[in-house]
This record gives C-alpha cells, sequence and structure tokens, in this order.
C-alpha cells in the first residue's frame, strides 16, 4: 500500500507491506538508523518518535497509521547541525552513557516541554517514567530534563 | 567532562550493530528448543529450505560436513555452536534459518520439523544435585586449568580456599550466627540486544559484534575455522556482563560459510533471556564473634547455578571465593563452593557477579549480629573493618583501602544517626541501613601483560590511541584519552581513540570485571612514555638539540631555548608516523617496602559502601528507597563524571533485581517471565536521590594512581537496602527481590 508522510521536514512517499510498522519505516526504508528497537511491544520507549508533535512508541504503530502525518526523529531536531537545546542539556548533565535510550529520550523530553514548558519534578517524573534507561539509574536524564526546560524557558 | 562520543550519542549518529548494513547481507533467525531437555533424534529442514526466500538452514548436519569444531568456549568448552546430541534448555539453538528478508526467516522456523526424545530436567541446584539426577553433561570439557568438575554429577566445578582454622575460630567465638541468603536469576536487560553479521571473504571471516571480549573470540573462530579472524566491535549499548562472552558469533559465521553471504543476527528481547543470564545464587554462611563483636571466624558455602552451560560461570564462582568473607579482618576462614549445571539459559557474568550476593549475605547478617550485641551497625563495621597494611584471607597485603572512609561518606549521604523524617501515614515505616564490600579484578595466575595499547604520531600531527577495551557506554575512550593526553603532555583535542577492532588495536583480555581503567590505563601510559622518548629523540636529531632540553607541547616539540618543531613536520621529516606499544604487566607477587614477599590474588581490590532510607508501606507490602548514599575508593577518578555515574547506574541497575526483578521458569522447565511484559525494570518513577562519593587514596601502580569501578555501585545495593528494611520492620530479610507480597507475609509473620 501506498503512503505518503513528512518525516524531518521531509516528504516521503513509499509502497509498503500494510504490516509495515512506523519503525521499520524508519529505520529500513528511510534508513534513520538514530531510532531504536528493543522491546517490540510499546513498553521501554526506545523507538519514540513524535508523531505530530506527540511521542509515540513507533514499533507498536502500522507505518499506515502515520499517514499524512509529520514524523520527528532524533535526526530532524537539530537545526543545521546546530545542537537543539534539549540535546546540548543532556551532554552537559550526564543525561546518558551508553546512548541507546538516548533519541528516545530525547524525544520524550521535547514532547514533555511542547506540552507542559515548566514542567515540576513530579510531572517530569511521571512523564520521564515511561522510557526506560539501564545506564544511568535516572539521575543524570532528571537532571537534563531540568536544566533543558530552563534553557527552554529562558530562550524566548 | 562530557565525553568524546556525545555528540554522536544525542543526535542518534551513533551506529550500533544492529544499525550496521553489510552489502548483500542475508538475515537469520534462530530456531530454539521448546523443552528444557531432551534428545535431538531427528531435524528434517527440507520444507524450510524450499520455502522460496531461504538460502540455508544450518542443523548439526552442515556443521559436520562442513568440517567445523562443533563446539566452543575458551573457559569451559562446553557449548555446541547448534544442538548435537541434546537440548540443554528451553530455548538452546537447534537450528539457524538464513533468508533474504526478517519475514521469510521467521517463516521457514514453522517449517522445520524436529524430533524430540524429552528427558527429566534439572530446574534448581536442589534438584541438579540430588542423587540419581539426571546429567546435563555426560563429560566434562573445562579449559582453564583451575576449574575442577566433579565426575558423575552435575558439579561443573568445585573448589575452597582456607586462611587460619575455621574450626579452632567457632571454639573461640562467644557466639555463632547461621544464616542462608539466596538469590534468584535475572537479566542484564542492556538496551542494545545481542546482534552480530558475520562475512567470509578470500578465507577469512569479519565477524562485526557486540562482544565484550573481542580477542578471545578471535581465537575462538580462528580455531573453530581454521582461518583468519577480524572480529570488530563498535559502540555498544549497554553490556553489564550480558555480552562478556561470545554467544551467537560461532554459529553465525557458520551460517554465512554455509550461505556464501553475509549473515546478520538480531535478537529478540524475548530470546536475549534465553541467551545470558545472572545465575541464581544460594550461599550460607556461619560467623562466629566475640561479645565486643570482633569477628574470629566465618565459613561460607554457595553454590551458582551456571545453567546449561558453563562457558564463563564456573570460574565466576571461583573467582568470588576470594570475596566471599567481606571487606574484614578475619584470622580463620573457609569458602566453598559449587557451581552447578541446569538446565536453564547459560549464565553470564552481571555486573558485580556473585560478589553483590556475598554481600548481601554477609553485611545482612552482620546488622543482625548488630543487634543481638546492642551495638551500632555502623560502630560494629568499623571495629571490624581492614586498615592498610592487612593481610586478606588470600595472603594478599591490602592497600588503597580506606573503607571506613566509605563507610562514614555513604553513611552521611542520608544522614546516617538522625532519625528519617516522618511518613505521610501511620502504616508507612521508615528506616536505615548501611553495606560494605571488598571486590577483586581479573587477575592471571603468573606474572604477565594481559593487555596492549599502541600510541600512534600520525601525519596530521594527531596522536591515535588503539586500545581493545570495548566502549559499552562507561566512557573508557574518553578516560583513556585523558590518560593518554596527561601521560604524552599535550592537550585532548591533540588524541584520536581507535577501539576494539582486533586488525587496528593490540590485544586484550576483556572489558569486564572492572578492569579496563587499570589495566588499559597503564598500558597507554607505558606507550605514551615509550612515544614520547622516540619523539624527544628523532626531534633531538632535527632540531640538533639535548633530548634532555626538549619535551612535548600543545602544537610540537618546544625546546626549552624556544625552538620548536610541529608534530606535522616532525613526521614528516622523519619517514612516517612513529608508533609505541605500551603493555600492563600484572601478577606475580607482591614486595613491601620491609621486604616480605606476598601473593597476589587480586591486582587490586576495591572498597566502597552504600547506605540506604527506606520506606516500607505496611498496608501494600510497597519498599520505596528514598535515598541511597554510595562511596567508593577509587585510587584516582581520571574522569570524576564519569566514576559518579558508574556509580549512580551500578546503584540503580542492582535497584531491580533487589525490589522486583526475578525470572521464574516453572516446573516444566518453560520461562513464565519471558518478555518485558512480564519483567518490570527500574524507571525515573522508582529511583532514588542518590548520594554519591568519590574518595581517592592513590593505589600504588594505579595509571595517576586510579583503579577501576564500574561495577562496585551495583555490588554494595541489596545489602543496605535489606538492612534498611531491617532498621524500619525489624524483619531480616534472606532473599530478593523484595516483592510487596513477601513483604507482606513477612510482617504478618513478625506479628
Amino acid at each position: 500500500m501506498k503512503i505518503e508522510l513528512k518525516v524531518n521536514g521531509k516528504r516521503e512517499r513509499r509502497e509498503v507491506p500494510p504490516s509495515r510498522t512506523l519503525l521499520e519505516l524508519v529505520r529500513e526504508d528511510l534508513g534513520l538508523t538514530g531510532t531504536k528497537a528493543y522491546c517490540h511491544s510499546g513498553i521501554c520507549g526506545a523507538c519514540t518518535v513524535l508523531l505530530d508533535g506527540a511521542a509515540v512508541s513507533s514499533c507498536s504503530l502500522l507505518a499506515a497509521q502515520a499517514d499524512g502525518a509529520e514524523v520527528t526523529t532524533i535526526e530532524g531536531l537539530a537545526a543545521d547541525g546546530a545542537l537543539h537545546p534539549i540535546q546540548q542539556a543532556f551532554i552537559d548533565h550526564f543525561g546518558f552513557q551508553c546512548g541507546y535510550c538516548t533519541p528516545g529520550m530525547v524525544l520524550l523530553t521535547k514532547a514533555l516541554l511542547d506540552e507542559v514548558p515548566e514542567p515540576t519534578r513530579e510531572d517530569i517524573v511521571r512523564y520521564m517514567g515511561g522510557n526506560i534507561c539501564r545506564c544511568t539509574g535516572y539521575a543524570g536524564i532528571l537532571a537534563s530534563v531540568e536544566a533543558a526546560a530552563k534553557a527552554l524557558s529562558t530562550k524566548d | 567532562m562530557p565525553t568524546l562520543e556525545a555528540a554522536d550519542k544525542v543526535t542518534g549518529a551513533t551506529l550500533y550493530v544492529g544499525d550496521l548494513v553489510v552489502p548483500g547481507m542475508a538475515h537469520a533467525k534462530v530456531l530454539r528448543s521448546p523443552l528444557p531437555h531432551a534428545r535431538v533424534v531427528s531435524i528434517d529442514a527440507a520444507e524450510a529450505r524450499a520455502l522460496p526466500g531461504v538460502v540455508c538452514v544450518l542443523t548439526r548436519d552442515e556443521v559436520a560436513a562442513a568440517g567445523i569444531e562443533p563446539v566452543y568456549g575458551f573457559v569451559y568448552r562446553d557449548a555446541p555452536l547448534v544442538a548435537l546430541d541434546k537440548v540443554r534448555y528451553q530455548g538452546d539453538i537447534v537450528a539457524v534459518v538464513v533468508a533474504d528478508d526478517l519475514a521469510t526467516a521467521e517463516a521457514a522456523l514453522e517449517l522445520i520439523e524436529v524430533d524430540y526424545d524429552e528427558l527429566e530436567p534439572v530446574m534448581d541446584v536442589d534438584a541438579a544435585l540430588a542423587d540419581g539426577a539426571p546429567l546435563v553433561h555426560d563429560t566434562f570439557s573445562p579449559i582453564a586449568p583451575e576449574l575442577r568438575p566433579v565426575e558423575g554429577t552435575n558439579v561443573c566445578h568445585r573448589a575452597s580456599i582456607a586462611w587460619g582454622d575455621v574450626e579452632a575460630g567457632f571454639r573461640e567465638a562467644d557466639r555463632i550466627y547461621e544464616d542462608t541468603f539466596s538469590a534468584p536469576p535475572v537479566q542484564h536487560c542492556a538496551l542494545d540486544l545481542h546482534a552480530c553479521v558475520a562475512a567470509i571473504e578470500d578465507g577469512a571471516i569479519t565477524v562485526w559484534t557486540n562482544c565484550q571480549s573481542p580477542f578471545p573470540l578471535q581465537r575462538e573462530l580462528q580455531r573453530i575455522f581454521k582461518m583468519d579472524a577480524r572480529v570488530i566491535v563498535p559502540y555498544v549499548g549497554g553490556g553489564f556482563g550480558s555480552k562478556s562472552r561470545d554467544r551467537l558469533e560461532c554459529v553465525v559465521t557458520a551460517a554465512a560459510q554455509l550461505a556464501g553471504r553475509p549473515v546478520r543476527l538480531v535478537l529478540t528481547q524475548e530470546e536475549t533471556f534465553l541467551t545470558f543470564i545472572r545465575p541464581a545464587y544460594r550461599g550460607t554462611i556461619k560467623t562466629g564473634v566475640k561479645d565486643d563483636g570482633t569477628i574470629v571466624a566465618r565459613h561460607v558455602r554457595f553454590t551458582v547455578d551456571v545453567g546449561a552451560y558453563a562457558i564463563s560461570g564456573a570460574r565466576s564462582a571461583n573467582n568470588t571465593l576470594k570475596v566471599a568473607t567481606g571487606p574484614y579482618r578475619i584470622p580463620n576462614a573457609l569458602v566453598e563452593c559449587d557451581a552447578v549445571y541446569t538446565n536453564k539459559p547459560p549464565s553470564a557474568p552481571y555486573r558485580g557477579l556473585p560478589t553483590t550476593q556475598h554481600t548481601m549475605a554477609y553485611e545482612t547478617q552482620l546488622d543482625r549480629i548488630a543487634r543481638d550485641l546492642g551495638i551500632d551497625p555502623v560502630e560494629l563495621r568499623m571495629r571490624n573493618l581492614v586498615v592498610d597494611g592487612d593481610v586478606h584471607i588470600t595472603g594478599d597485603l591490602l592497600r588503597s583501602t580506606h573503607a571506613k572512609e566509605c563507610l562514614e561518606a555513604a553513611a552521611a549521604g542520608i544522614d546516617w544517626g538522625k532519625p528519617s523524617e516522618r511518613p505521610d501515614k501511620p502504616a508507612k515505616l521508615r528506616g536505615k541501613g548501611v553495606s560494605c564490600t571488598i571486590k577483586y579484578t581479573l587477575t592471571p595466575p603468573t606474572r604477565l601483560s594481559e593487555n596492549g595499547a599502541e600510541i600512534e604520531l600520525r601525519e596530521d600531527g594527531l596522536f591515535e590511541v588503539r586500545i581493545g577495551t570495548v566502549n559499552i557506554g562507561q566512557g573508557s575512550d574518553t578516560t583513556m584519552a585523558q590518560i593518554a593526553a596527561d601521560g604524552l603532555g599535550v592537550g585532548l583535542d591533540r588524541i584520536r581513540v581507535v577501539h576494539s577492532d582486533t586488525a587496528l588495536v593490540p590485544v586484550d583480555s576483556s572489558t569486564t570485571a572492572s578492569r579496563s581503567t587499570y589495566h588499559m590505563g597503564n598500558a597507554v601510559l607505558d606507550a605514551a612514555a615509550k612515544l614520547t622518548a622516540d619523539v624527544l629523540a628523532v626531534a633531538s636529531q632535527l632540531l640538533e638539540r639535548d633530548a634532555a632540553s626538549l619535551a612535548l607541547g600543545p602544537d610540537g616539540v618546544e625546546a626549552d631555548d624556544g625552538e620548536s618543531i610541529s608534530y606535522e613536520e616532525l613526521v614528516r621529516r622523519s619517514g612516517g608516523p612513529l608508533t609505541a606499544l605500551g603493555e600492563c604487566v600484572v601478577g606475580g607477587t607482591y614486595t613491601a617496602p620491609d621486604g616480605t614477599e606476598y601473593p597476589i590474588a587480586s591486582t587490586f581490590w576495591s572498597f566502597a559502601s552504600a547506605a540506604a532510607e527506606v520506606e516500607v508501606d505496611t498496608d501494600t507490602g510497597e519498599v520505596r528507597v528514598l535515598r541511597m548514599g554510595a562511596a567508593s575508593n577509587v585510587g584516582k577518578a581520571v574522569n570524576p563524571d564519569s566514576v559518579r555515574t558508574q556509580l549512580e547506574g551500578g546503584v540503580g541497575m542492582e535497584l531491580g533485581p533487589t525490589l522486583f526483578e526475578q525470572l521464574v521458569w516453572d516446573e516444566g522447565g518453560q520461562l513464565l517471565t519471558a518478555a518485558l511484559m512480564d519483567y518490570p525494570l527500574p524507571t525515573m518513577e522508582t529511583s532514588p536521590l542518590y548520594r554519591p562519593e568519590i574518595i581517592e587514596h592513590p593505589l600504588e601502580g594505579g595509571p595517576f594512581g586510579a583503579k577501576g569501578m564500574g561495577e562496585i555501585g551495583s555490588v554494595i545495593t541489596p545489602a543496605a537496602v535489606l538492612n534498611a528494611v531491617y532498621d524500619a520492620t525489624g524483619v531480616m530479610f534472606h532473599e530478593v527481590p523484595l516483592l510487596p507480597h513477601k513483604v507482606l507475609a513477612a510482617l504478618e509473620g513478625r506479628k
């Protein structure tokens, strides 16, 4: 079946089997390997992408469900080679070690801060609790999200 | 400071094995045994082979026809590439299908008919050790010389160490305590799934994999296939021991050989649970003390459930004999272990190995002793903790200990001595607990160097550091780059790191056991010193100055009279890049300043403490960890941010097995907790406030005095939490995880 969508601002048209997941479309058909896979069951969040701005587990969506939508993957966050403030915050506050969960965490943070620009610590913990990290114990991730919120609120 | 690869990781540019595409590559899927123990009578793959898109199916027949060695393992050679006569756990590898795409490979799996003759399984250590128990392996095949199997049993290794006279010690004791502790299997759950791509071209093998031991794997591939092999390990998304040994690479290479094409295998998350797990542990600890709390004797007997293939589980049990009695002055000790085969997935090292469970055992018992004697738990520890100059139960002289300082720092992190804040309802109880530990690192039995590091001054004026250390997320490239920069006396911007490609870097034994900062760091320093001497010698000729008046500067070699030559020009005029190879010699004996010679059972010993503040909800049985203090004497923190985050990460990871993670099998040998849906992992919601403290007392012989510490946060965690729960409720738990229904049952029992 034919689908047409925007990925990182670029229009893409693809012919895919009906069972194709959004994750497979992104990684294999579009070669964007920044989005990762672990549980393939919508639990861990490693495959998080933004679908019309909302954070979704791309392993649990059919590519067909993204027809006509705007998808943002980690590759689409930085503008012209400059790091997004969220990405810079994750670097400055040690929000990752092995980096495997990081694309998903960064995009989930974007979705959080778009929805709740001045989150409390409880807001952050509840929202980010959906994504798994095995390396950091989450201390660095919490610090990164708090720093990103500050950076984005002082930007304008 | 952030790691060198930080920008790539936040932009998704870092490539892990699962992201790699090799031209012409086909896709593999594994056919796994549905039974825990059975003879494989026949395998019929004809229908699978006939499916359009299937390239080949590899079974024991194809392995035999190819004339390759059918069994692998460099510590214990007991794991077949694919099942030969038997399958030994539910999930064991029976065949490998190679197809043009994954969907076809999956469909082909359904078409393979296997005829099994079921055998009685042994699903735990008790069953495996019972009289007349079925044998998982009919013959033993240990490779490492220290392994001692017991013929006619499922014990693949039995060993002990003794110090003093433990029976005499118990006779001297005023009181004797005996407790048994246990921990079930769990899984590492590194998000980067086990994966490899194997290709054979011009009679040579290339394997891309996320294995933490590329050089031993290379040797195994060369032995099995009798051809040259190159192993390339890119960035790895977490290992924690689950990738410390090879498990897939040999069979995927055999599949590639049969297919005549490169083959990629990426496991599913469910398959990782059937690949490597943390072994089940049970230990009985008997301790004799004087009334003033002085420990006079300790006897530990423990078993490690290695699963179906020992691959590495037997040696892990053996290695922890030397830490089972704890960081305490103990004049009489006996430690005995059995590593036992069962029909469960093979065990792999898991961050801290049984050192974590030993710590849980001796520390939890120690709090019981403290309560019984009426001595504060911290005070009791202070009376017994080792100090520099003490001799351990292995005969080693202990240096760079400072265990007491670690305990003080960890305890301070949770305001030890001050009562907890009042919880929000009366059914909630709060408590505080501490733990101390001693950890070893992998150490050879004789004096030798197990790893090298190479540094090259390139034509572009940059220094390329080549190391076998696998970057699993612990920041190893950055740590080694910092050591190289400091050793050479140049800026970090002049350093490039090449890692874990057997064709490009010197040999390294493994990235495990917290060994890399010390061993690879020293090799890098050694290479830096040798290269500096060579560069200065060349510069001395080119500048016509005495080498003693020259030094490496930020952009080139500088003479003390202001004359200089850039690195680029030096390389050009000397006819090519300059390279130096460094090593790290360990093992043998240690001669103290007073001339006494001591054995070296561990190249360095690590000391750390944790302190936990918990809240137990007596209505629901839920245990929440509010704060965790953790302090470790790391000798020298080369990258303090890396050290701090490794402490936090180790603690955070181990809270899972402490509170809710466990793998469970039914009596028929089927894994019930088969996927993430059945296996909760720590999230930001379950995480405590961390209070990590870095203690630095330089270790003689460490690079800038540093020792490794990647595992220590995990090792100290369960004990501190159990002790905090004991403080809060008066109930002493002997096993983990602290599931709510178990906590409720124990609280009921206390009433």
